[in-house]
């Protein structure tokens, strides 16, 4: 299919902006990374060759201790296979992620008490939290579960705000009117607490989350979509494919829904952003997805009453920082490349 | 006295759900009692002895006076070891911190039970004590106490000298007066109207310093529960509906040798010495409660209370809290040893903290799952490396009741080869995964717990438990979510602590009266017969001897239901006070939960303030000199 003119225009002037373009590669090679960070960050090898036998552990079932000639029945602890290796000879070898801890695992040690400050030697490359799981881990897993969590916001709030905030708009009357009054009253429902008396009376799942912030957050979008559909519907050329015995359906999919969909584009980004914020907080004040998730806000919440372990609130800032600001270049940009008017401050 | 309204209640089997391990969560709940002072005139009349037969209907319906018993034994106690310095001595104004203002001084109806009520209940004394390290009957206001013959009397003569803060006499009439008050609808406390219906049967008046306190029912250590504590009559009168309101910021007089002096809604409250209380030259009072003035300023956040207490500003510090005892500790004012800090070993009951398994659920319900799961749980690594060593295996539920422990019933161990070899036996699989399976099942549970504190403490077993191929799934919930989905039986393994009273409590969380039955402390279900014989024949003994050896039975019989697995208990406090407070020897008794506590009438106000040893810090502080770091351990109740 060839690409409409219009969206290659669109395509070469977001690309055109340096600031957008840059963040866009850097936030979409942070999301691709981490979803294959059980190969950069995990606790199993990645190759493991064991008399003349490889085995790749990162996927799949478990490997016992017994397999590599260990004495436990449960899961490898690779690294110290990786030390023992190195020392006997047998030419096994074990080949480690750059990162070799999972998110969950605690490494603790004797007579010394988590936060361990960042290391080299120890592969800890942020540093340990509190209950000495390695931070760079949690923070690639964290990423990944926040950056779904929104991605997944969106798509709930999105289906739900622009079907309702279409058909508001297009049949109008008494649906309208009906719908109206329900979201005043939807909307001044406080967020915050229901979530948190949920959350204190069921420990929400992660679908469960989306859900519950999806019940309250649809309400943006309906707003924005009822609007542009009154607009779009008084356009002549709605009235044109009417004449023409369009259905409803059709005009609402190929006509309508089209002209709005810069609208839609440009809020995306900084509903992503919201979500990531969003679940960051309720994460925060504990509300959030049960421990032990990985979570930003989680560290966020240890680094504030850890101070003096810098590494732990640093880490978390930087990467919070990071990322918000990424997605809301992208989604200047992407304002930019939609705006008809050609209209820019960013050249 | 505070203790034994503590005890009394446990005893009727109100179990507090332990919320918050360290912090001292709420202001043990007792009986009544409450001090004022500074409003005297509440009523005019003069005590006059002659008003005093006009006792309470349910005091003696009758209204006539009965005659003691003949054979009456009087008892005394002068003769065991007093624990206050014989050094000590008065004067010095102890500041301390709140982190929120009381929302009343009452101390029965709504929100009186807040940490506050703590400070007025140990001012309420009651008729007698415990000896903090005895355990044997103290005199408080009762110089003499007998026991009935029907164990379920107990007779008490009045000490002459007892005063209200206002210069009453505390007389029979004000412990007639207390039941009459505690069944009151007006006093708005379900709980008192009802412990005071159906557990104290009467007060009866022999004279005005002469009465029997009466029990519903014969029980054993009958004594913990009618030790009852005056209420003043003269103050209160007769009881309206506006009791809640017009007694919210009223100051009660009271018996024990401090009474609020001043205060203000929001910052703070004053407590000054009673320089003439009745109780100075009593033996087990004497150089005890010595600072002239207690103030507590209400900060509302522990990180600036530290702050204050770096400053002088407040005395003492709890430190129990690890993070706290090892690292903030390390701070110029400890190090130049201006500050001192002190590990005090205790020897006090044990909460029963751990995971409470329910074995109304199906992977429960095989006595050899619920031992696969006990032998899974890496307690000792949780101890020795997320808790520093600082807390200890709990062996069992009942530690630190004395000789109701049984000293040989100890937690199972961490053991891969036994889960294996348990698990095995019982027909199941190491999954895909390394969890067991069995046809449809799986071995995965979910653990709830309400305590942020505790996340890293159960992370650590999480990833333990999964080399022993179990799964733990962790639900954290609000602690009153929690609760009630506990009570509700719906958990699979709760991870919660009990509070504790005087003598093991088994009916309650064992016998099969309480299972399978929503709002019980059965929360395991334990449902087995021999366990309710057991029960049983420990709740209807009178003997002493035989009450102990069932107690041993129990507690073996618990282990061997395995649906507990115990955790940690904390055999100790530590504080850290600046250096011109002074404690005795032995800083603390058997029973001591905190060394600055100023009032507890069982183990409080043992410290002094050293005017000399001020003025040295002060100056050494003013010109930058140093002295050598103190951290004071005394182990002398700790147990080997």
């Amino acid at each position: 299919m060839p690409i409409n003119p219009l969206t290659l225009k669109k395509i070469r002037r977001f690309s055109s902006i340096k600031r957008g373009f840059y963040s866009f590669l850097i936030l979409s090679s942070m999301i691709l990374i981490s979803f294959f960070a059980e190969i950069l960050v995990s606790n199993r090898a990645i190759v493991v060759n064991f008399n003349g036998k490889f085995y790749f552990p990162t996927y799949g079932q478990i490997i016992t201790g017994k397999t590599f000639g260990l004495d436990y029945e449960y899961e490898t602890n690779y690294r110290e296979l990786a030390r023992e290796f190195k020392q006997g000879k047998g030419g096994n070898w074990v080949l480690l992620p750059p990162v070799p801890y999972n998110p969950y695992e605690n490494d603790l040690r004797d007579n010394e008490y988590p936060p361990f400050p960042p290391s080299l030697k120890d592969r800890h490359y942020l540093g340990t939290d509190t209950v000495g799981r390695d931070i760079l881990s949690r923070l690639v897993y964290g990423f990944r579960i926040a950056i779904l969590f929104s991605l997944g916001l969106l798509a709930a709030n999105y289906t739900i705000g622009i079907s309702i905030g279409c058909a508001m708009g297009f049949v109008g009357g008494k649906f309208d009117l009906f719908f109206q009054r329900i979201i005043e009253i939807w909307s001044n429902v406080p967020f915050l607490y229901v979530v948190i008396i949920i959350s204190s009376i069921v420990v929400p799942s992660f679908m469960m989350l989306i859900l519950i912030m999806a019940f309250f957050e649809w309400i943006g979008m309906t707003w924005i979509m009822r609007t542009m559909t009154y607009k779009e519907k008084a356009r002549e050329y709605v009235l044109a494919a009417r004449a023409m015995g369009a259905s409803d359906f059709r005009i609402i999919f190929r006509h309508i829904i089209p002209n709005a969909v810069s609208v839609i584009v440009t809020f995306a980004p900084f509903s992503v952003s919201g979500g990531i914020v969003a679940l960051t907080s309720l994460d925060y004040l504990g509300f959030g997805l049960p421990p032990p998730t990985p979570s930003w806000g989680e560290l966020l919440q240890q680094g504030w009453a850890n101070m003096d372990a810098y590494w732990i609130v640093g880490s978390v800032i930087f990467a919070m920082t990071l990322t918000l600001i990424t997605v809301t270049f992208i989604g200047e940009a992407v304002r930019e490349a939609f705006d008809p008017r050609f209209h820019t401050t960013y050249e | 006295m505070r203790q034994v309204g503590k005890i009394n209640q446990a005893l009727i089997s109100v179990v507090l759900f332990i919320l918050v391990m360290f912090l001292n969560g709420c202001g043990s709940e007792g009986t009544p009692e409450k001090p004022a002072e500074g409003t005297s005139p509440a009523l005019d009349r003069p005590f006059d002895g002659a008003t005093l037969p006009d006792t309470s209907e349910p005091v003696h319906p009758k209204g006539e006076r009965p005659g003691l018993p003949e054979d009456i034994n009087w008892l005394t106690n002068e003769e065991d070891p007093v624990f206050a310095s014989p050094e000590a001595r008065k004067g010095g104004v102890f500041r301390d911190s709140l982190i929120s203002f009381p929302m009343t001084f009452r101390m029965v109806g709504p929100d009186s039970n807040g940490s506050f009520a703590g400070v007025l209940r140990s001012n309420a004394f009651s008729l007698i004590g415990i000896h903090p390290n005895t355990m044997n009957i103290i005199p408080e206001i009762a110089t003499h106490w007998a026991f009935g013959k029907d164990k379920k009397t107990m007779y008490f003569k009045l000490n002459p000298e007892a005063r209200w803060s206002d210069g009453y006499p505390v007389t029979a009439a004000d412990f007639a007066y207390t039941l009459e008050f505690m069944r009151s609808k007006h006093i708005i406390a379900p709980w008192y109207n009802d412990y005071y219906t159906r557990e104290i049967d009467r007060v009866i008046i022999y004279d005005d310093y002469t009465i029997a306190v009466v029990g519903t029912k014969a029980e054993p250590d009958l004594y913990l529960k009618l030790g009852i504590s005056p209420t003043p009559k003269h103050f209160y009168g007769v009881l309206s509906e506006d009791f809640v309101k017009k007694y919210n910021w009223e100051i009660e007089p009271n018996t024990g040798p401090y009474q609020i002096r001043e205060f203000k809604k929001g910052k703070f409250v004053k407590l000054r010495r009673k320089e003439d209380w009745w109780g100075k030259n009593m033996k087990y009072f004497k150089n005890r409660y010595n600072v002239d003035e207690v103030v507590y300023e209400v900060v509302r956040d522990s990180n600036i209370q530290w702050e204050y207490f770096k400053k002088a500003k407040q005395d003492v510090f709890g430190m129990t809290i690890p993070k706290y005892w090892y690292e903030k500790s390390k701070t110029p004012v400890v190090e130049k040893g201006y500050v001192r800090k002190i590990w005090f070993y205790n020897d006090t009951q044990q909460s029963a903290q751990g995971m409470w398994l329910n074995q109304d659920k199906e992977i429960f319900k095989d006595k050899n799952l619920r031992y696969a799961f006990a032998h899974a749980m890496n307690i000792e690594k949780v101890i020795e490396q997320v808790l520093r060593n600082d807390y200890e295996r709990l062996e069992q539920g009942f530690m630190g009741y004395g000789p109701y422990t049984n000293p040989h019933v100890k937690a199972r161990r961490w053991d891969l080869l036994k889960v294996e070899e348990i698990m095995t036996a019982s027909g199941w699989k190491k999954g895909e995964d390394g969890i067991w399976v069995k046809g449809p099942n799986r071995f995965s549970v979910e653990v709830v717990y309400s305590l942020d504190e505790h996340t890293p403490r159960i992370v650590v077993l999480k990833e333990e438990a999964k080399k022993a191929g179990i799964e733990l799934r962790l639900q954290q919930m609000d602690g009153s979510a929690m609760f009630k989905k506990v009570l509700e039986k719906k958990h699979d393994v709760a991870w919660m602590g009990w509070s504790t009273s005087l003598r093991p409590q088994y009916w309650e969380h064992f016998h099969s009266a309480n299972a399978h039955i929503p709002q019980t402390n059965n929360i395991t279900n334990t449902d087995d017969p021999e366990m309710d014989r057991l029960i049983d024949a420990y709740r209807n003994s009178l003997d002493e001897k035989e009450r102990i050896a069932l107690s041993w039975k129990i507690q073996e019989k618990i282990h061997e239901t395995g649906c507990f697995v115990p955790t940690f208990r904390v055999p100790y406090v530590r504080e850290a006070c600046w250096r011109w407070w002074r404690l005795p020897k032995v800083p603390g008794t058997r029973h001591t939960l905190s060394l600055f506590d100023p009032f507890s009438s069982t183990t409080g106000g043992l410290f002094w303030y050293d005017k000399a040893l001020y003025e040295e810090t002060r100056e050494a502080m003013a010109a930058g000199r140093a002295f050598d770091p103190v951290t004071l351990v005394d182990e002398t109740y700790k147990i080997r």
